[in-house]
């Protein structure tokens, strides 16, 4: 036993061992998701309680605790009234009991189960619907479309371009109300506009960390406003101290992640999302989850997430709904639902995992409309979903 | 005791490679040697990108084609006004005009003519962006373009939106197809590779040890020196200094005097023909005999205009070779100069290629987006395609790999010659096991 230890190469190995170990164990440990979440510091604080509060009490939901499973899924197509299958974003406006679907070819509007669609020609400034948010503070519907910002009200469109006002750019890939601010993500740039003043400021590489003003969604909370800067990883803006942070890939290379759980897991950002005190990050190579203090990555080898690539996410209370191109999945950090629908069927999937193990699956009967997911929008006992092909929804069934 | 010790020492090390849940490199992506594979000396990466390529998997497939229509619309985006490199976007243009022409003589697609719908790609702040919108409302099937990082970055992420088949031709940017979108294609080798034959050339083969850069303040000299600094760093021999200059800049005097008081013993250029050339002179003003290297856009008839007999021996990359005995090049050149009397570039060349492939694509798959992006990106149907530019070898983000071309002044005109494979050196090259 002496001349075993008496051994270079034992003596090594040993070492690789200890120190192996030693990571794998605070690997495991950092790899769990922090139940700490974001608390802004008291000088950063300003009184959002206001913002804070109204949105929660427009929004309540009864996403609390566990995780949800939705079924009994109908779809809705051209058949039933939709201007497009293409289904860019949904929104559920509750103070109208209405669903607002953003489509390739207009707004659709659902409301005492009948369908009806606007277009340029009721005063869009595009048919290209690819965003939807509405102001808790005012009601308003504003509008993100391929050739620039709606606001409805009153039953009318109000139009804002690069031409009419400051804003960065027509396509309006993402728009997010935040307070009397309305919030926009373009290629040009992000930026705000003051519904009270009706001032836009703007947010491009000359005023702000970004190499390039490519934005492409962004979301907001606790005073602060995270930009999905595309290339960029995520900016966060404080709305308080007007201050940014940028948050990248550490590792500095498009072609890996280096260590899970380092950062975002890649610069390539496609949006944010935040809630309970978690920022949520989605890209087209994974997922990421900041508490403010540690980050957490998520790809389809090592969780329960449906695929890598993510057109979208949106938070509702402890959970994140996760739109990926190979199914939708729903997420506390810990415990996954992914919804997958079976090729030539109407028929499919919920499948249960704590982390990457397997649970349980849920047959479904009908399933979700399309597994190419771009929007989401959660409220009380239903989800709404907007595919590639067509919108549907679910009912809570747990 | 001899048998348990090797059988406890393998138990041991296997355990603890064992205890690693990463991904294992199958392939290197990108042509990139061994030792340069990032922090590969170190440690095995948690997570490798780009090494399978994505699909899409969205809903379009089943649409049928349109049987009403009296042209097939190819869109085109490039700068063709406003621009300092609109020269470079008249030869894209007009190299995919004379594919369109061809294509149409040969009767179109079933009979109805190719159009081009043309759109510049400068105005605005994300100008790009609007002009794809445009391009969606005009119906066409797949689209080319553009050369600006800038404007080919913007522009990808609206073609993924509205689901429009893209190739690009003239962008070298190493990133635009590392942000993952199954819907764009890049037939022209990038400043990856550009970068690899020129740090083996000028470290390698020429023994340079204190190198100087002056790069263009702009994201073509940003992204395109990034992986020759990397480069260079990586095996030994980071930059001494690297100097930026501004578009349309005429005196790099400061810059220069600058780099001249390190005392390097060669300068890289990376920037437009006409700074280049300007940058040149002023480095021989200026008493610096240093040997001049310098980034692929010097290969052009302005550089050698503006820099006339001080452009001797200096030494770039060339994506593919313009002196190539091959019948289909030279068949290229002659009508490309009988029909716009000029010579054609490297962005005619390469968009005559790129145009060729979308009207192929168009005839073989029809007149559906999805399926036209399919038969583009199935690593089959154009994996080897021979162009004017020579072979097409795309990796998994569908960037043409296929090895280039290095270029190099001689009696007043480029010579062109393979670019030497990366000269390994076995004592930077030491994979560890270590790692995920």
């Amino acid at each position: 036993m002496k001349r075993i230890f008496s051994n270079k190469l034992f003596r090594y190995s040993l070492l690789v061992l200890i120190i192996a170990g030693a990571g794998v164990l605070g690997l495991s440990k950092s790899r769990k998701p922090n139940s700490g979440a974001m608390k802004p510091k008291k000088a950063e604080m300003a009184d959002f309680s206001t913002i804070e509060s109204r949105e929660k009490e427009a929004r309540p939901g009864n996403i609390s605790e566990g995780i949800p499973i939705y079924g009994n899924w109908k779809t809705f197509t051209e058949k039933d009234g939709l201007p497009s299958d293409k289904c860019y974003a949904v929104r559920i406006d509750k103070e109208r009991n209405r669903v607002l679907v953003g489509t390739h070819h207009g707004l659709a509007v659902y409301q005492d189960g009948k369908w009806t669609t606007y277009t340029k020609e009721d005063g869009l400034a595009h048919n290209g619907i690819v965003s939807i948010d509405i102001s808790v503070l005012t009601g308003d519907v504003w509008i993100g479309t391929l050739g620039g910002l709606n606001r409805w009200s009153g039953g009318k469109f109000e139009t804002f371009t690069q031409f009419n006002s400051g804003m960065p750019n027509d396509l309006v890939y993402n728009v997010f109300c935040y307070g009397k601010d309305v919030w926009c993500a373009t290629g040009g740039g992000a930026g705000h506009y003051d519904t009270q003043t009706r001032q836009w400021e703007i947010f491009t590489e000359m005023n702000a960390p970004m190499h390039e003003p490519w934005t492409y969604a962004l979301s907001a909370g606790d005073g602060k406003v995270w930009i999905a800067a595309w290339g960029g990883g995520v900016i966060e803006y404080n709305t308080v101290t007007k201050q940014f942070r940028d948050y990248v890939d550490p590792d500095g290379f498009m072609e890996i992640d280096l260590q899970p759980d380092d950062g975002v897991v890649h610069d390539i950002t496609t949006a944010t999302s935040y809630s309970d005190g978690i920022l949520w990050i989605s890209s087209y190579f994974g997922m990421s989850r900041y508490d403010g203090k540690n980050w957490k990555g998520y790809f389809d080898h090592d969780s329960g997430i449906a695929s890598n690539f993510i057109n979208f996410l949106r938070a509702e209370r402890n959970v994140v709904f996760v739109c990926c191109d190979e199914g939708l999945s729903c997420t506390d950090g810990t415990t996954w639902v992914t919804y997958h629908k079976f090729d030539n069927s109407t028929d499919g999937k919920a499948i249960v995992k704590e982390g990457n193990t397997l649970i349980k699956e849920v047959p479904l009967s009908p399933s979700i409309s399309h597994n190419f997911i771009i929007g989401v929008d959660a409220e009380d006992d239903v989800l709404w979903v907007a595919t590639s092909k067509g919108v549907c929804r679910g009912e809570l069934l747990n | 005791m001899k048998n348990l010790r090797v059988i406890f020492t393998g138990l041991l090390v296997s355990v603890s490679i064992s205890m690693a849940s990463g991904q294992q490199l199958p392939v290197n992506y990108g042509n990139i040697p061994d030792e340069l594979v990032a922090f590969d000396k170190y440690q095995k990466a948690y997570k490798y990108h780009f090494i399978e390529p994505m699909e899409f998997y969205g809903a379009g497939r089943e649409l049928p084609f349109p049987t009403d229509l009296k042209e097939v619309r190819i869109g085109f985006l490039g700068p063709l006004e406003g621009s300092i490199i609109s020269n470079l976007g008249q030869q894209m243009l007009q190299g995919s005009v004379l594919a369109i022409e061809e294509a149409n003589k040969k009767g179109g697609y079933k009979g109805i003519p190719f159009k081009l719908m043309i759109h510049n790609d400068v105005g605005l702040w994300g100008a790009a962006a609007n002009e794809l919108v445009k391009m969606d409302d005009e119906g066409v099937w797949a689209w080319l373009g553009s050369i600006d990082d800038i404007v080919s970055h913007v522009a990808i992420r609206a073609t993924l939106k509205l689901e429009i088949p893209n190739i690009n031709t003239g962008d070298p940017d190493p990133t635009f197809t590392e942000t993952n979108i199954p819907w764009v294609l890049r037939t022209i080798p990038d400043d990856r590779q550009s970068s690899y034959a020129l740090v083996d050339k000028i470290f390698v083969k020429d023994k340079h040890t204190r190198v100087a850069v002056i790069r263009a303040n702009n994201r073509y000299g940003r992204v395109g020196i990034l992986h020759f600094n990397r480069t260079s760093t990586r095996i030994g021999y980071p930059l001494i200094i690297e100097e930026r200059f501004m578009d349309n800049e005429t005196d790099f005097r400061p810059q220069l005097n600058r780099i001249k008081k390190t005392s390097p013993d060669a300068i890289q250029i990376w920037g437009n023909a006409k700074e280049s050339a300007l940058i040149l002179q002023q480095i021989r003003e200026l008493g610096m005999n240093q040997p001049v290297y310098a980034s692929d856009r010097v290969v052009s008839k302005e550089f050698l205009e503006i820099a006339g007999s001080l452009a001797e021996n200096i030494i770039t990359t060339c994506q593919y070779n313009p002196e190539a005995n091959d019948p289909k090049l030279k068949a290229f050149k002659a009508n490309y100069v009988k029909r716009f009397g000029q010579e054609p570039d490297v962005f005619a060349a390469h968009a005559y290629d790129g145009m060729n492939i979308i009207i192929e694509a168009i005839r073989k798959a029809g007149l559906n987006r999805v399926l036209i992006r399919d038969l583009l990106t199935d690593l089959k149907t154009f994996q080897g395609y021979q162009g004017v530019t020579g072979p097409i070898h795309f990796d998994g983000t569908w960037n043409n790999i296929r090895p280039i071309f290095m270029a190099q002044v001689k009696n007043g005109k480029f010579e062109f010659y393979p670019a030497p494979a990366y000269q390994k050196d076995n004592t930077i090259y030491k994979k560890t096991s270590m790692g995920y």
